[in-house]
């Protein structure tokens, strides 16, 4: 899938853009699953009208693959039957927590890097993988508390559940400055602990910089450090289909395609150098 | 060291409780009330013009605690709002609020509904409601109160004595629209919705409205889609 390029999350503030009658240039787009789980109306018009001119990936935001109770079959339902109507280049999950005590958070909360939680994550992702009857990928997330003691650092969970589930790697790399700058944690080295061949996609956003530290909100454009920190990845994982995502005060589309346009360049100059 | 699910339990209550937990915990805290805020104000729009955007706040935190969240699809989260209201001490002032709130979750439901089949002219026994088409009865003047806050709408002219109202909630294409029914179109198609056949629907019709012409009601609502397989 290294072809797709650089891609940009589909957002409804630009449905009419897109539906307007000419296709804007975007590469790929990435739809968040659960705003198609309806059985009908216009969100699933929408996207029944794009599946045919571009590259679809289907990113669930509500699964919650490690919420230790709570995990809901019905969601993965809806999910199975949306893969199976879209016929996806990608569908990914975020390596997170989402539900406990008869309560669902509709956030991505965070997991302790523990066997524990490897054993659970882990076998979710490969009986998905089962239903699905395809490979998964699963993303890295935010945090803003260590949740617990861990076993393990972020990258090596990552590696360990890409190993023992099949599954793939969605690396956020924004998220890994953004732990990095919350955490303390090497964001060059998380990416060093990966097996290359596991990272399927990269995602990219803005972050912002709040009081008691830095703010997951894809509300801004890439910040440099992050395409700098973007740069070495594509030097460890090669051209990686990459997706510029924007979910707060989301701006007119050409600033997506703008910045999604800063990705390919760097996914060019590697091409280049490769040939 | 404490299990997973111990942990998870253990988070989420600081995370609720706003006086507990390190100050990072507040991040967690506003983003997960804020997604429930947007998602509450998304599906109730008109509720939220008539309390004001600030009182919405504290009306949806307050909502937020006693009505939690059972899915991983913010779609689905609010359901319970129009109960809510009824027992909320803040809107007893505003007694027509659950009412408009009912209305407004059926709106949102009928959004994301099924698309309608085209009616099948060959089986005419098997006529029933679109699945986005919803029906309700109120003692206010529903449609009158949801017209004034669209957009263009003038909240001011709204007369809340004009007296009880029965509207249709449906969706002709992927716009959902609300509009008030006369007595024997609304026995007919609460009939139809209850699972009676079209003949035993039209009859009741006739009972509860002398001014109901069976032929002409069956065609228009037909051709407005409201009756599909």
């Amino acid at each position: 899938m290294a072809r797709l390029g650089a891609g940009i999350g589909l957002r409804a503030r630009h449905y009419a853009d897109f539906m307007g009658g000419t296709r804007p240039a975007a590469g790929w787009l990435e739809a968040h699953s659960e705003n198609y789980f309806a059985a009908g109306g216009r969100e699933r018009a929408v996207l029944e009208s794009l599946r045919r001119d571009y590259p679809l990936s289907l990113h669930g935001v509500g699964l919650g693959l490690g919420s230790a109770e709570g995990y809901s079959g019905r969601h993965e339902d809806k999910l199975a039957a949306l893969v199976q109507w879209v016929e996806p280049a990608f569908v990914s999950e975020h390596l997170c927590w989402g539900a406990a005590a008869g309560r669902h958070f509709n956030d991505l909360l965070p997991l302790p890097y523990t066997h524990e939680a490897l054993d659970l994550v882990a076998g979710r992702v490969a009986r998905l993988q089962d239903r699905l009857a395809r490979r998964v990928l699963v993303e890295n997330v935010s945090c803003y508390l260590e949740p617990g003691p861990g076993e393990m650092s972020e990258g090596e969970f990552l590696a360990a559940l890409a190993r023992r589930s099949g599954c793939g790697l969605l690396l956020d790399v924004n998220n890994l400055y953004v732990n990095q700058a919350n955490l303390g944690r090497d964001a060059l080295a998380q990416m060093r602990a990966l097996e290359p061949e596991s990272v399927c996609e990269i995602h990219l956003a803005g972050y912002f910089a709040g009081e008691h530290c830095l703010v997951d909100t894809h509300g801004a454009r890439v910040a440099d450090d992050v395409w700098q920190l973007y740069e070495a990845a594509l030097g460890l994982f090669g051209p990686v289909a990459t997706l510029i995502e924007w979910d707060t005060d989301v701006p007119p589309l050409e600033v997506l395609l703008d910045e999604a346009a800063k990705a390919q360049t760097r996914l060019h100059a590697l091409h280049a150098l490769a040939a | 060291m404490p299990s997973l699910l111990e942990q998870q339990r253990a988070f989420a209550t600081a995370l609720l409780d706003a006086a507990s937990g390190p100050p990072r915990m507040q991040v967690y805290r506003a983003n997960t009330f804020g997604n429930w805020s947007a998602a509450l104000g998304g599906a109730y729009p008109v509720v939220r013009a008539i309390v004001g955007a600030e009182f919405f706040e504290m009306l949806a935190r307050n909502y937020a605690r006693a009505s939690p969240s059972t899915s991983g699809n913010l779609h689905d989260y609010g359901e319970q709002l129009a109960q809510f209201l009824e027992g909320y001490a803040q809107t007893q002032d505003l007694p027509y609020l659950p009412d408009v709130a009912r209305l407004e979750w059926l709106a949102h439901r009928a959004y994301y509904a099924a698309d309608a089949l085209p009616f099948d002219f060959s089986r005419p026994t098997q006529a029933r409601l679109a699945p986005a088409c919803a029906l309700l009865e109120s003692a206010w003047p529903l449609l009158r109160i949801w017209e004034a806050h669209q957009e263009g709408g003038d909240p001011a002219s709204v007369d809340l004595g004009a007296g009880p109202d029965r509207v249709l909630v449906h969706r002709p294409r992927w716009h959902v629209e609300v509009c008030t029914l006369r007595p024997g179109d609304y026995r007919f198609l609460e009939r139809l919705q209850a699972g009676a056949p079209l003949g035993p629907a039209l009859e009741a019709a006739v009972a509860a409205d002398g001014a109901f012409v069976p032929r002409v009601a069956f065609a228009a609502w037909v051709q407005a889609g409201v009756i599909t397989q």
